[in-house]
């Protein structure tokens, strides 16, 4: 080899280290912060299993915040990196990883499941997020059922409107069932705003399985979505199998959308606003994109999540209140920062 | 037998305090929001659209007045029978309008302005009703009295009431211990009711302090902060729908919850939601049923 | 190398190309000129894999449809006329997606003439100086000598171009067509322009398509193809005698 490849546009060594160094300081953070204060040093103790000076600090560590913060994080990478690979592969800066539906699909089953008291035999407790998880992908089948059958080339622009369209049907349907669910609202509009209270670490694995399943075959699409993003076409041309990355990327985002709706709900803002920021500051090239994104989605959804379960102590926000309101604020800054600079 | 006097007569004097002014035939009562509002007589026909206001009509003894009532109305009973309204934001006047009352009784969170002023252009009184605590329920049920022309009945229910509680707060000590009410399970986010609710007075007559007390009304809080409070008494509201584990199991079976001086000594309670979150007569039963919770039966039979 | 056969394209009830058949061998430039509406887009549109059809387009003896993406890419390069950028790629990230599929070995990672070939294609089409540039604050010309270099860059046996000239300014016009002629020196491979401008055309090209309404109204040798009656016929105006008047005009 005369010169080696170049190593132009992957995410350098340098700020891998820093993302994870500041997604390890973000998750610490969050771990040893909260409406409750406890002492650092108890904090480390309980995760590590020494001395505690009060018992009551032990199960608020071990068995409330760490299992959220982790779900938090993992949640907040998935949603990034399906919104990030959804609005490159639609070359559409306004999608996410919800643009085809699933996210509202998953949360009708949700509701269903709610209201019609459906459930899985020996794992009660397990119904709506069982019924979020088919609804889900029977969503995505039925979009791209639909998309198949007006051109078998799943046109981006067909499955972005089929996806819209799809969306705001299962929204009336959603409020039909909210028109009857009468004492069961609540329970109904946590799967509509999302929430991380309670979470275990179970989901905290099964979002990591998730991960591992379905977001490692979306980082190794980031070529292809680079294409896409520069244009369908001209994908063709170099020789991109768009009909394959095109199912692979769908199929896989919102398998990861179905699993986070399915723990968490519909967790607002987080896969559109963070893949933008993060593209507004390193560019759209997704060798960076996608690893960045999911990294920046890890620290905003902990933070977020922090900041909903701390800042009216003892209450607590709706985590996609604070998503919204955090997102916007900042996104509204670094895009107006950016534009002032010139385009990025 | 002497406090049964004592109660007659403090009955009959609250009787002729708050007795409705009669103007020729007509009653003239002042509703909860301040507006007077004058009836030709007694209510004939009442649709009621708050749950409680439907309770404590039926508590007067003047359930057959009732000719309609909002959808969520479910007690007594032979509510069930009357027809149904929507009410709230989905209120129909046209629904009401068709049930031809002289009377409808609503809650301020059930109606907006419009359609109050609306029912009166189509000539049918508009009764606001608006408690917000114990002594709010006591003015509910002596204005719906006043309208229904039992204003006796009234007096005694609302005696009665006042006993129940008395004859609680006198049995139970001051313990100092907390409890906590949770009225949203862990799954959907947990909501604790905090002071300003019907729960934490009946804390309070209990002889209870409401751990969420530095909460205003009802609120999503963190489930650290149950740790954190570790109360001695869990109460929760949650409706059991017949399958899988009970809200008193689902609590217990909470991950590191077994380190709760509450779960540890199985001091939850899964209380009725309608009974405790009401504000009409049945309040009563919800502090016996807290008292019976927290002390016991036995406790339940004065000290011979 | 490129052999098309009967093909048909259909719109609904609209037939936009009809029973067109078109041989490619190595060394030629055909050139497919007509009027706007002709199909001439989307012919390159059929021979670039974007645009579905009836009948058979076989590359060195082998169904296009058979012929993976990646492999089809190898040997045909295809620049379109649309490409309109949403997000601000450098101007170096998009030529090098010409490799795309030039990449081999371990999830198709490794492209050691990649560096070289992306910095050659730059060099061809005078973007070396603008490699960093965004896409987004490019002009037409310079967007559309991009996406030449890219097709550049892929390396392929035969290009398909759709316009090349567009907004491309006299002496990169120039340049352009002198550039795809030396590329064509090397044996094995062939050109295929869609045009407008019938004097490049007829300059450069070796054989011509001429389309009319979606039919084929002469196929051929250039010199026989393009000739003044034959324009006469197909664009119902004198064209020959209009592109003379127009050099008069510098006179």
């Amino acid at each position: 080899m005369k010169n080696s490849p170049r190593k132009e546009g992957r995410l350098s060594p340098g700020s891998a280290a820093l993302w994870t160094g500041l997604m390890l300081a973000t998750f610490v953070a969050c771990v040893s912060l909260g409406s409750v204060n406890i002492p650092l040093r108890d904090v480390w103790n309980a995760v590590f299993g020494g001395e505690v000076s009060r018992e009551t600090y032990r199960s608020i560590i071990w068995w409330t915040r760490l299992p959220r913060v982790l779900c938090a994080g993992l949640m907040g990478a998935a949603l990034s990196l399906c919104g990030a690979a959804m609005q490159g592969l639609l070359r559409n800066p306004l999608a996410d990883g919800s643009t085809l539906g699933v996210s509202s699909g998953a949360a009708l089953g949700a509701a269903l499941s709610i209201v019609l008291g459906i459930s899985v035999p020996g794992l009660e407790s397990a119904g709506p997020a069982a019924m979020a998880m088919i609804f889900a992908f029977g969503s995505l089948l039925m979009i791209l059922a639909l998309a198949w059958g007006i051109d078998r080339s799943f046109a981006t622009h067909n499955i972005i409107l089929i996806g819209v369209v799809f969306t705001m049907l299962v929204s009336a349907l959603l409020s039909i069932l909210i028109t009857f669910s009468g004492e069961k609202l609540r329970s109904i509009t946590y799967w509509t705003m999302g929430s991380l209270s309670g979470k275990s670490y179970e989901q905290a694995a099964v979002l990591l399985g998730g991960m591992i399943l379905f977001g490692l075959p979306l980082f190794l699409q980031s070529r292809e979505l680079n294409a896409f993003a520069v244009g369908e076409e001209n994908a063709v041309h170099i020789g991109v199998p768009v009909r394959r990355v095109k199912l692979t990327v769908m199929i896989c985002a919102s398998a990861l959308i179905g699993i986070c709706v399915s723990i968490g709900g519909s967790i607002a803002f987080v896969g559109l606003i963070v893949p933008h920021m993060v593209r507004l500051a390193a560019g759209p090239n997704h060798r960076r994109l996608l690893p960045l994104s999911a990294f920046a989605g890890t620290v905003f959804l902990m933070l977020a999540d922090l900041a909903a379960r701390s800042i009216l102590s003892p209450l607590e926000l709706p985590i996609g209140v604070v998503t919204s309101l955090i997102g916007a604020v900042v996104f509204i800054v670094i895009f107006y920062r950016s534009r002032k600079g010139g385009i990025r | 037998m002497s406090k049964k006097l004592v109660s007659l007569f403090l009955a009959l004097a609250l009787t002729l305090a708050c007795a409705p002014v009669l103007a020729e035939g007509g009653v003239t009562v002042t509703d909860m929001t301040g507006r007077e509002i004058v009836l030709d007589g007694p209510a004939a026909k009442i649709v009621a659209l708050t749950a409680s206001d439907v309770e404590i009509i039926y508590a007067l003894g003047a359930g057959d007045l009732l000719v309609g009532r909002g959808e969520y109305c479910d007690w007594p009973a032979e509510v069930l029978e009357k027809p149904v309204v929507k009410s709230g934001a989905e209120t129909n006047l046209e629904e009401i309008l068709a049930l031809e009352p002289d009377v409808v009784i609503m809650a301020t969170m059930a109606q907006s302005k419009e359609q109050v002023e609306a029912l009166e252009q189509a000539g049918v009184k508009v009764i606001v009703s608006d408690a917000q605590n114990l002594e709010g329920v006591y003015t509910a049920i002596t204005l719906i009295g006043d309208v229904t022309g039992k204003t006796e009945e009234a007096a005694a229910i609302v005696q009665g009431m006042k006993d129940t509680f008395d004859g609680i707060r006198a049995k139970a000590q001051d313990s100092g211990k907390t409890i906590y009410f949770e009225v949203s399970p862990l799954e959907w986010g947990l909501w604790a009711a905090g002071s300003g609710t019907f729960m934490d007075e009946l804390a309070g007559i209990c002889g209870l302090t409401n751990a969420f007390a530095d909460v205003e009304g009802w609120g999503a809080v963190s489930e650290e902060q149950v740790f954190e409070k570790d109360p001695d008494y869990i109460v929760t509201t949650a409706m059991y729908w017949g399958e899988g584990p009970t809200p008193v199991e689902e609590v217990k079976g909470r991950a590191g919850w077994d380190q709760l001086k509450a779960v540890q000594n199985d001091q939850i309670f899964n209380a009725d939601q309608n009974e405790i979150t009401r504000p009409g007569p049945r309040l009563a039963d919800a502090a016996a049923a807290l008292y019976e919770f927290v002390y016991g039966t036995e406790a339940e039979e004065p000290a011979a | 190398m490129l052999k098309a056969e009967h093909l048909m394209v259909r719109y609904g009830e609209r037939t936009v190309l009809e029973d067109i058949s078109l041989e490619v061998n190595p060394g030629e430039w055909h050139v497919i000129v007509g009027p706007n509406g002709a199909g001439k887009s989307t012919l390159a549109g059929v021979l670039g894999k974007t645009v579905p059809y009836e009948g058979t387009v076989r590359l060195e003896g082998k169904d296009i449809r058979e012929i993976p993406a990646q492999e089809y890419a190898r040997k045909v390069g295809v620049l379109s006329q649309n490409h309109s950028a949403v997000y601000g790629f450098t101007v170096e990230e998009v030529v090098g997606l010409g490799r795309y599929a030039r990449n081999t070995g371990f999830l198709h990672r490794s492209d050691p003439d990649g560096a070289e070939k992306t910095d050659e294609a730059l060099a061809l089409t005078g973007l070396a100086e603008m490699r960093k540039r965004n896409m987004l604050t490019l002009s037409g010309g310079e967007r559309q000598r991009v996406f030449l270099a890219q097709v550049f860059c892929q390396d392929p046996e035969i290009l398909i171009l759709d316009e090349p000239a567009n907004h491309l300014d006299l002496p990169f016009q120039q340049e352009l067509f002198t550039l795809i002629r030396a590329w064509l020196k090397t044996p094995g491979r062939a050109v295929i322009t869609v045009m407008h401008d019938l004097s490049p055309a007829r300059k450069y090209g070796s054989h011509a398509l001429l389309l009319d309404r979606g039919k084929r109204a002469a196929q051929g040798e250039v010199s026989e193809v393009l000739t003044p009656k034959t324009l006469q016929v197909v664009y119902g105006m004198d064209v020959y005698g209009w592109m003379r008047e127009m050099l008069t005009q510098w006179k």
